[in-house]
């Protein structure tokens, strides 16, 4: 073996080396956060906690506030007509917006996951996907619906219906399968949904469960969440 | 000198033999510590729901305060009935501003949507509603498409393979959408890695987004009628 060769052999470990121990440095520098995330987490969901408490008496409060208010506003156009039609005019748009808990006749829907059978191509084909609970809410309203809550969560003017990983996301809160979707309007005009060639049939094909149910009495929450505008002003 | 270098030669060569080994054990302690990062993704859940929490508690007092000075409003001025009918009005214009039935302004983006040449897959019903969600879910506080308000009860159809009509209206391509809302927040919805766009131009069709100080969306201009629906 020449001088020559043996120390290219050399350099090359050399430099093999270096790039070894470069990367580790690299890794290593990414993982050292994780060392105190233990001590951390106990105190975080401690704090996460708290806040929960502190929005739900919060929350508690504000319907407390709600209610007064209603109660004063009433007292204060009693003697008057032309206040008392505005007082009418108020309560009849909270109840358009899903301010109120409302009751009436309507259909609930169910649907559910698929179960894999040995036909299945592919398990994510039997997920049901938030496009196929914005289609059901969409057909809904195309059929008159006045009033929608999926999981009981109120289907109001903001609300979204997301993907969020392997659930779905409504007004911000996660629900997943099985979803109950009901709906306060004709029975007759809602079942269209079921029939054949309706959109529910169209997820049977596609192996994943849905019923539908006409019901006398179909009881909807109002929305839990709080509706206030930043950027839009009405043009006077 | 013969003899000390090869034993040289045996010397360096077991040093990187043991560096080495010493190298790979280190590798695969760093990996398995890398189960670790389970962890700090449960930690970033944590800050994200109590981020969540947090909001929601904001937003919560703010609307008790808004409600305790609407309140205060009513009990003081309870003598005076202009007065009364002032607040009254207030109250119902802010409603009637969240339900649709006012025209509003404020800043936001202009989404001009429309069918080229290249065009593989119509602009459909489903797509428009779609991105109505993803702004939704951005914040957006009004949204009209080619002038059509979109309210809580409109709906999106496809008629005979040909149209879109929202709020009984028959729409076509190019579609402009107007927001109001947060610029940034409402343009990352839909555009980014493995945002809507990507699909969107997939298709041949053209998305352009505009962004704006002011614009104008108009009123729903129908009667919202409910017949079903009462109160509990």
């Amino acid at each position: 073996m020449s001088k020559k060769v043996q120390s290219l052999i050399l350099g090359l470990m050399c430099f093999i080396l270096t790039i070894g121990v470069f990367v580790q440095v690299k890794t290593v520098n990414n993982n050292g956060t994780t060392i105190s995330t233990n001590q951390n987490e106990a105190q975080l969901r401690d704090q996460v906690l708290k806040m929960k408490e502190k929005y739900e008496n919060s929350y508690d409060k504000l319907q407390k506030a709600q209610k007064e208010l209603e109660k004063v506003r009433t007292g204060v156009t009693s003697n008057n007509e032309e206040l008392k039609e505005l007082e009418k005019k108020i309560k009849e748009a909270n109840m358009l917006l899903g301010m109120t808990d409302v009751k009436g006749e309507g259909v609930t829907i169910t649907v559910e996951d698929g179960v894999a059978t040995s036909k299945t191509l592919s398990k994510v084909d039997l997920i049901v996907h938030n496009v196929d609970i914005l289609n059901i809410v969409n057909e809904l309203k195309n059929s008159g619906a006045e009033a929608i809550e999926v999981n009981n969560q109120r289907i109001v003017g903001t609300t979204s219906i997301v993907c969020d990983g392997n659930v779905i996301t409504v007004n911000g809160e996660k629900i997943s399968s099985p979803f109950t979707i009901t709906a306060i309007g004709m029975p007759e005009l809602m079942t269209t949904l079921d029939r054949a060639g309706g959109y529910l049939e169209l997820l049977r094909e596609d192996n994943l469960k849905a019923t539908l149910t006409k019901s006398k009495k179909i009881n909807i929450q109002k929305y839990t969440g709080i509706m206030a505008f930043k950027y839009a002003k009405t043009i006077s | 000198m013969k003899k000390g270098k090869k034993s040289l030669a045996i010397t360096i060569g077991i040093t990187f033999f043991i560096l080495v080994m010493i190298m790979f054990m280190q590798f695969k302690m760093v990996f398995q510590t890398d189960i670790t990062s389970i962890e700090t993704m449960r930690e970033e859940e944590l800050q994200e729901q109590l981020a969540s929490w947090k909001k929601k508690y904001e937003e919560t007092e703010a609307q008790s305060q808004e409600i305790t000075e609407t309140l205060n409003k009513y009990k003081e001025e309870s003598s005076s009935d202009s007065q009364t009918k002032e607040n009254l009005e207030e109250e119902l214009n802010n409603l009637n501003l969240m339900l649709g039935t006012t025209d509003v302004q404020g800043k936001g983006i202009i989404i001009t949507l429309k069918e080229t040449e290249n065009t593989e897959e119509p602009i459909k019903a489903d797509e428009l509603m779609v991105i109505v969600n993803y702004l939704k879910d951005a914040g957006a506080e009004a949204i009209s498409i080619n002038g059509q308000r979109i309210i809580n009860s409109t709906y999106f159809s496809y008629i005979n393979n040909s149209y879109v009509r929202i709020n009984g209206q028959r729409l076509t391509s190019p579609f402009e959408i107007k927001v109001i809302g947060e610029p940034d927040y409402l343009k990352s919805s839909l555009i980014g890695n493995g945002g809507y766009v990507e699909k969107i131009t997939s298709w041949g069709q053209e998305i352009n987004f505009e962004e704006k100080k002011k614009i104008e969306i108009p009123k729903y201009n129908d009667e919202i009628s409910t017949k079903y629906m009462k109160e509990k």
